[in-house]
């Protein structure tokens, strides 16, 4: 008996504990977890709550509809015409959102605020809404732009009122790259910092690469798995996160396509593998959106305008990957999901 | 008496044998996917409540910013049973049986996951 105490004590020891360690807190209305490998559980902790402070800060920052955020101000600003001061930051991130917009034929168009607010996704639940056509429509035939913003200095205004900006789409990839340049400066070699389902790796887990598990858009479990390595950033546009369904058993989530003025209901989810790049995290967060808003045909098109190699859609046909992401995707579950390739 | 026996068996009979051994092998291959899991986490905003096994059936309550969510475990699975929140995506995931799935509840920040032996990924994408 105490022979077989001492040789489970050993294999316990020899077990010993990973240094990884885990931490998780709710921020930007969503979880938010961050692993950090190979240093002190104290050290860990103590730099998780640094960033999930940095995380608060930045979410009241950019909140879209909290009263008395730089970004309702601005709004309000943009909604009567006039002209307003920004700090640097802001600035940089509108005139960073301006170009990626430019670039994704407007499909990535976060002036929609107004459309967003209209759909009843600037709330902190989602209940079904009265969807009122005429309300959309106006919307819609507004057409707010991030080009209609004009910047003059630290000033700036918007040429058109109906501009109303939420970073819903921007604003966690924005918070990534931070996250990741403060790990550095820190001197942590090893993290994964997860918002809400994007995520960017930092180092590696032990001897091996972090390896992040892909969400099926209509089963609680993941269908893949995929090796995230140094500096890559991983993002996700789905109709699973944010929605709600009507009496009809029609589902309406959260991502809209600007040109309609409506929820996209043809695609699932979309999920974009962005190589290390400055501000990989801000594009692993917004290249997603103009895949998932295009029409199936022209999804090959938006990624390449995005510069997107490595992406993987769901929708009503299957699973299709793009052939560089296939050699990168592991199936979890592969009679259930057989993928396609393009 | 055992050669006798088997030469009773008619072609019928050997259908019925090969129908039965196909049927195990599909519910082996259909119901036998994915570890059994062998813990349960669940986590209200940053902590870890509990972290239980899953042999015990029982419903245990989690108070969140909303109120009170109930977590059922009954036969080496589980849901949420009911929540605070409004829109209910949480109850709507059903039952979890194997290791990685998991469930939240973002409004009243309570998590469930299920951990086996070895973890397949670091965190998940969604």
């Amino acid at each position: 008996m105490r022979f077989l105490v001492f040789v489970l004590a050993l294999l316990l020891a020899a077990c010993g504990k990973e240094p990884l360690v885990h931490s998780q807190s709710y921020v930007f209305g969503t979880l938010v977890d961050i692993s950090i490998y190979g240093e002190s559980e104290a050290r860990a902790h103590q730099v998780s709550n640094e960033i999930f402070q940095d995380f608060q800060k930045l979410h009241h920052q950019y909140h879209a509809w909290q009263k008395g955020s730089e970004l309702y101000e601005l709004n309000e600003a943009f909604s009567q015409g006039k002209s307003i001061q920004v700090k640097p930051e802001l600035r940089e991130m509108l005139e960073e959102a301006t170009s990626l917009s430019k670039q994704s034929n407007g499909l990535f168009n976060p002036a929609i605020g107004g459309l967003i607010h209209a759909w009843g996704f600037q709330r902190d639940e989602f209940t079904p809404i009265d969807i009122q056509p005429e309300v959309i429509k106006n919307l819609v035939n507004a057409n707010p732009v991030m080009l209609d913003i004009v910047m003059d200095g630290d000033k700036v205004r918007s040429k058109n009122p109906a501009v109303q900006l939420d970073l819903g789409g921007y604003a966690k990839g924005y918070a990534l790259d931070k996250a990741a340049e403060k790990l550095h400066q820190l001197g942590i070699k090893n993290a994964l910092v997860n918002i809400g389902g994007n995520i960017i790796a930092i180092g590696q887990h032990g001897d091996h690469p972090w390896r992040v598990g892909i969400q099926h858009p209509r089963q609680p479990q993941p269908m893949a798995t995929l090796e995230l390595l140094d500096g890559w950033a991983i993002g996700t546009s789905g109709d699973y996160q944010r929605y709600f369904i009507d009496s009809d058993g029609k589902r309406y989530c959260h991502i809209i396509d600007p040109r309609t003025g409506y929820p996209v209901q043809h695609t699932q989810a979309v999920t974009v593998l962005i190589p290390p790049q400055k501000h990989a995290g801000v594009i692993s967060d917004v290249a997603s959106k103009p895949i998932f808003i295009s029409e199936p045909k022209n999804r090959d098109a938006a990624a390449k305008a995005m510069g997107v190699e490595n992406y993987l859609v769901v929708d009503n046909a299957g699973i299709s990957v793009s052939p560089a992401m296939k050699k990168r995707i592991h199936w979890l579950n592969q009679s259930k999901s057989e993928p396609e390739t393009k | 008496m055992k050669s006798a026996y088997f030469k009773r068996l008619l072609p019928g009979d050997y259908l019925v044998v090969l129908l039965g051994l196909l049927l195990v092998v599909y519910l082996f291959k259909t119901l036998w996917h994915g570890e059994h899991a062998a813990k349960l986490e669940i986590r209200q905003g940053d902590q870890v409540f509990a972290t239980l096994s899953l042999d015990q059936d029982r419903v245990i309550q989690v108070v969140g910013p909303l109120g009170t969510s109930k977590i059922e475990i009954k036969q080496g699975k589980v849901r949420f049973l009911s929540s605070p929140c409004s829109n209910q995506y949480c109850v709507h995931q059903g039952w979890l049986h194997h290791v990685g799935q998991a469930a939240i509840c973002l409004p009243n920040r309570v998590s469930l996951e299920l951990l086996g032996a070895k973890k397949a990924y670091d965190s998940l994408n969604y």
